[in-house]
């Protein structure tokens, strides 16, 4: 009961606080799906081309990407971006460079599987009346690929959604730092906790019941 | 039309054809029958080099397309091929489908693609249907578009792998109307087929194929009527009494 007096306490005099911290967090997770996406397809493909050397590269960044810790490459970004270009990057923007690159490996994959999912006879009956390799991408296979890509990218993007919170290691202002703050200055832990994880509750399963409409209305063209 | 010379293609350590010679002529209508696994889907995608043989030799019309540097996009507009499992294209209407080829490869303005189209279209009985897309289409009625999709590039040979396979028992008539209509029509075609009395009675020449080379061929009489060959009898009694 004290814990919910004290919730609801928190929430009228620090609302402002979380409604910021989830702009940050949902921020975050906009500019990577975004930027993820573009970079996941020049990745995708990069896995395409008939160069050995860049499938190669290709592969080993998705490779490596997803065989080390989210954390450990956010850290990495924190540590060595700004050193690196010489410029004084804000930890956000570190972070959200490190969710980018990490997101645009799976992305690629997502492509790759949307791609190999569009049957074969596909592309030979297209192939069979003449068009070129990049004509059957692009007026046949990449058209139906899309259906099973977007549902799979809003995934992702709820997937980036809950991954920002990592961000709070480096204090960069989305909810999970929020959370920090807050029990910081006022040394309550279990309710500020709750109330963000009543909010990525509420953001994630409104936005994975918009995927389930989303993925409906794409098959409907089946 | 085609020459086809020593032809070999392997699917890894699976020597799928061996060594097949063979000339299609121009007009003709040969069909290609046999037991399956015995390479009679593969020779015909080597055609038009869906499959690419390791060994061997393809002219058509006097070119080698098997030759590095060919524009295989080019000689297979004057291919038209048919799949056993239609293979239209669910994201275009009936009249996309047809005229999206002609658009894009032969640059074929619009209007008149679409004039062609319906035209092709009224030809098989489905003018009716051309805002529709494929998936209001029963399977007969999908691969006479397929058909009429191919024929919209104006080839000079059809290429049918199992047209009719695919199909429910009372759809498979009038699909092999709208071959047998091609077939009158003087377009040379070749066709992978287990519907042997279609076989007899449109071809002008039949071949027998198994175990990767053309065991037997010769006019439909001979093979329906006389076969020579002890694998072709046994094979023709088995499909025939089935």
């Amino acid at each position: 009961m004290e814990t919910i007096t004290t919730i609801i306490s928190l929430l009228s005099r620090y609302g402002m606080m979380f409604v910021k911290g989830t702009g940050v967090t949902l921020y975050m997770a906009f500019l990577t799906v975004l930027f993820g996406a573009i970079l996941g397809s020049l990745i995708c493909l990069a896995r395409r081309v008939n160069f050995a050397p860049l499938r190669w590269v290709a592969a080993a960044y998705v490779e490596v990407i997803r065989g080390t810790p989210m954390l450990l490459q956010i850290t990495l970004s924190y540590l060595t971006l700004p050193e690196l270009l010489h410029m004084d990057i804000q930890p956000l923007y570190c972070v959200i460079l490190a969710l980018i690159l990490n997101s645009a490996a799976y992305v690629s994959e997502i492509i790759r599987a949307g791609i190999q999912a569009v049957d074969v006879g596909q592309a030979e009956a297209a192939r069979s009346l003449g068009l070129s390799s990049s004509m059957t991408m692009r007026e046949i296979i990449l058209p139906q690929a899309i259906k099973n890509i977007l549902p799979a990218l809003c995934n992702e993007f709820i997937m980036i959604v809950k991954d920002s919170s990592l961000g709070s290691t480096f204090f960069v202002g989305e909810l999970m730092t929020v959370q920090a703050t807050i029990k910081g200055a006022l040394y309550l832990t279990l309710e500020p906790l709750m109330i963000v994880a009543m909010i990525y509750f509420c953001l994630t399963f409104t936005l994975s019941k918009g995927v389930v409409l989303l993925e409906r209305r794409m098959s409907r063209g089946d | 039309m085609i020459k086809v010379t020593n032809l070999h293609k392997y699917f890894g350590e699976l020597h799928v054809l061996k060594g097949i010679n063979e000339e299609i002529h121009k007009g003709e209508v040969v069909s290609i029958i046999g037991p399956s696994g015995s390479g009679k889907s593969t020779f015909l995608r080597c055609l038009n080099l869906l499959e690419k043989p390791e060994e061997g030799q393809i002219l058509f019309e006097g070119v080698d397309i098997t030759a590095k540097g060919v524009d295989i996009d080019k000689h297979r507009q004057k291919m038209g091929m048919v799949f056993q499992h239609f293979n239209v294209f669910p994201h275009k209407s009936v009249l996309e489908n047809i005229t999206l080829a002609p658009i894009l490869v032969k640059k074929m303005p619009k209007d008149e693609a679409e004039a062609m189209a319906m035209e092709l279209l009224a030809k098989v009985g489905l003018e009716s249907k051309a805002q529709e897309y494929p998936k209001r289409l029963s399977g007969g009625q999908k691969q006479r578009l397929a058909i009429v999709r191919a024929l919209a590039m104006n080839p000079d040979v059809m290429l049918f792998d199992e047209p009719t396979s695919a199909l429910d028992p009372e759809m498979v008539g009038e699909v092999l109307e709208v071959i047998r209509d091609l077939a009158v029509g003087g377009m040379t075609i070749v066709i992978v087929t287990h519907e042997m009395g279609f076989a007899k009675e449109i071809s002008d020449r039949v071949l027998f194929m198994d175990g990767g080379v053309i065991a037997e061929q010769g006019s439909p009489q001979d093979i329906f009527g006389n076969p020579q060959n002890p694998r072709t009898k046994e094979f023709l009694s088995k499909v025939l009494n089935a």
